[in-house]
């Protein structure tokens, strides 16, 4: 069963995000979601996720160190991540780059490019 | 109401723990199911009691079973699914809003920096066909000449891409008139109302306003009935606001390059003035020059440059004599001289404004020879700007070709031959096989008042 997480710290975000990728759960996909980058980090090594929607901003482990861990890890290297980040911060697709994330959005974002990204990257 | 959406609504996350207490520690029997009759929750020996229903947004979505004290749990969930309704519809609406906010800065980045009237109201078009529901849009601006308004882009018009606007004519005239936007749902019911080949039930209009002046208008409809809205209108002005500005922008930029143009050539014309014996010189000097230009297959930049510097070539010599610049017969060694200071008299004049920098080396180096024997700085072959090899062709054949104060001019066939033979030395070979094989001849002849004489 393809897994999709969505990391945020912001509830908001979470919520945002689950109602855009509903549709793919009467597809047999199924939405996990994570408030920080620690608890992110223990769901991606243990379900191995086809897909991950990484909030750049949080405490205690930013979006960054959890795409840099995932990408140095041989089981989990082929995790699909998109870092989401505040518009405005557009020099830090740089560094996104750097850690090796797959794609780089911008919050606020397009609700049908993320569906179309979700389809794409699963396949659907 | 969705089957399954109470089924949805224990299972979820939050909320199921609470569900799971909430039937334990009710220590009586309880049955949950939901509208279509399937069973979700189901206690020992549950006796079929009262039924109490679970409600969202008016419509039953299940049922809660059993005797009275079950009733409150029938309500928590009701409750429950009420906050979930109006979670989702907040939801809704704030990701709209993003699909709005998103492509808005999309287009408002691709049309700030865009100076072609025509490609803004293209991407306004784009732009409004993905927010807003329509069948047909147009933008018209302003034709001061005739008082209408004319169109410069369109969608969904079909072969009425002829469609104007005449001032307080049809509702597009009244808005162009008041300067307000409108929306209009039911254009049959409008008096204003004028029918074209475009099938329209339902209109948004708005002017495209630069300092309070209309300068152009923006109307979008649908053939079948719609109700837009003032979000609908807001937005659509938002565009309007935007695709004014950036016209307006355009258009200003056109005008600047116009009148910097129109200078140049007037500047070029001084000296015409002072040797009228020069009369087309610098004209046709232009007009062989972008033809071997165009032959050659020079960009869109060096073509500038090459032009610029065609027209300004001899702007230096108002800086000779008089005594020597028209004087009717040969020059002295020392006259000579002077008249050879012409090239960088016009690069001392033309280099002091930037937007000519460019011209300089045409302006420069136009009697530079390929084989190095010019002046001013006996330059050689490739090291010549292209620009200045291409002009000194183009000089020296306009010059042999036509009548001086001290000389009747060649015929064409002379001047070839001419041209031919200093190909490699004083002329770069290429540059005089592009003038043979352009479309020069063209252009020799529609520069007319021509003195040909045979020697």
């Amino acid at each position: 069963m393809p897994k999709i997480l969505i990391v945020d710290d912001e509830p908001f975000i979470r919520l945002l995000l689950e109602q855009v990728l509903e549709e793919l759960e009467d597809e047999g996909v199924e939405l996990i979601t994570a408030d920080n980058g620690e608890t992110a980090l223990d769901i991606i090594r243990r379900e191995i996720p086809e897909l991950v929607f990484l909030d750049v901003m949080m405490p205690k482990m930013n979006g960054f160190d959890v795409c840099n861990a995932v990408k140095n890890e041989l089981a989990t290297k082929s995790v699909y991540i998109v870092l989401l980040t505040a518009k405005g911060q557009e020099f830090d697709k740089l560094k996104g780059v750097e850690v090796g994330a797959d794609v780089y959005m911008t919050k606020p974002f397009n609700p049908d490019e993320v569906l179309q990204k979700a389809r794409s990257v699963l396949g659907l | 109401m969705i089957p399954g959406c109470l089924d949805k609504l224990i299972k979820k996350r939050a909320l199921a723990p609470i569900i799971s207490r909430l039937v334990a520690d009710m220590d009586a029997s309880i049955i949950i199911e939901d509208n279509v009759g399937r069973l979700l929750i189901a206690t020992d020996g549950a006796e079929e009691l009262t039924r109490y229903p679970v409600t969202s947004a008016g419509e039953v979505i299940g049922w809660v079973i059993g005797t009275e004290k079950v009733a409150v749990i029938a309500s928590i969930l009701t409750g429950m699914a009420e906050t979930e309704d109006q979670k989702r519809a907040l939801v809704s609406e704030t990701l709209n809003k993003y699909k709005e906010i998103t492509l808005l800065y999309d287009v408002v980045e691709k049309v700030s920096s865009c100076l072609d009237t025509r490609e803004i109201a293209r991407l306004v078009i784009e732009e409004a066909r993905k927010v807003i529901k329509l069948t047909s849009v147009s933008v018209l601006l302003l034709d001061k000449q005739t008082d209408t308004l004319k169109l410069i882009g369109e969608y969904g018009h079909g072969d009425e891409a002829s469609y104007t606007v005449s001032r307080g004519v049809g509702i597009a005239g009244s808005v162009w008139a008041s300067g307000r936007a409108e929306i209009v749902n039911d254009v049959h019911s409008d008096p204003r109302f004028v029918e074209g080949a475009v099938s329209i039930s339902s209109l948004i209009c708005a002017p495209l306003k630069a300092k309070d002046t209309v300068v152009g208008l923006i109307k979008l409809g649908n053939d079948q009935p719609v109700t837009y809205t003032a979000e609908d209108l807001k937005l659509f002005s938002t565009l309007a606001s935007l695709a004014a500005v950036a016209i307006e922008n355009a258009s200003l930029y056109e005008q600047l390059k116009d009148a910097f143009y129109m200078t140049i050539y007037t500047l070029a014309e001084t000296i015409e003035k002072r040797d009228p014996y020069t009369g087309n010189h610098t004209k046709r000097v232009m007009e062989y020059s972008l033809a071997i230009g165009k032959t050659l297959g020079l960009s869109e930049e060096d073509m500038l440059r090459l032009q610029l510097g065609a027209v300004l070539h001899d702007i230096g010599k108002i800086g000779i004599r008089d005594n020597v610049l028209l004087k009717e017969s040969a020059l002295t060694d020392e006259e000579f001289k002077q008249i050879k200071m012409h090239p960088v008299y016009g690069e001392e004049i033309i280099s002091q404004i930037s937007q000519l920098k460019s011209a300089v080396p045409g302006v420069k180096h136009h009697h530079e020879k390929f084989d190095g024997k010019g002046y001013p700085d006996g330059l050689k072959g490739n090291t010549i700007d292209i620009t200045a090899r291409i002009i000194s062709v183009a000089d020296t054949f306009d010059a042999m070709t036509s009548t001086r104060p001290y000389r009747i001019g060649l015929t064409l066939d002379v001047a070839f031959e001419e041209l031919k033979k200093y190909s490699g030395s004083q002329f770069d070979p290429e540059v005089v096989d592009a003038f043979f094989a352009s479309d020069v001849m063209e252009a020799y002849f529609t520069s007319n008042s021509r003195q040909k004489i045979k020697l």
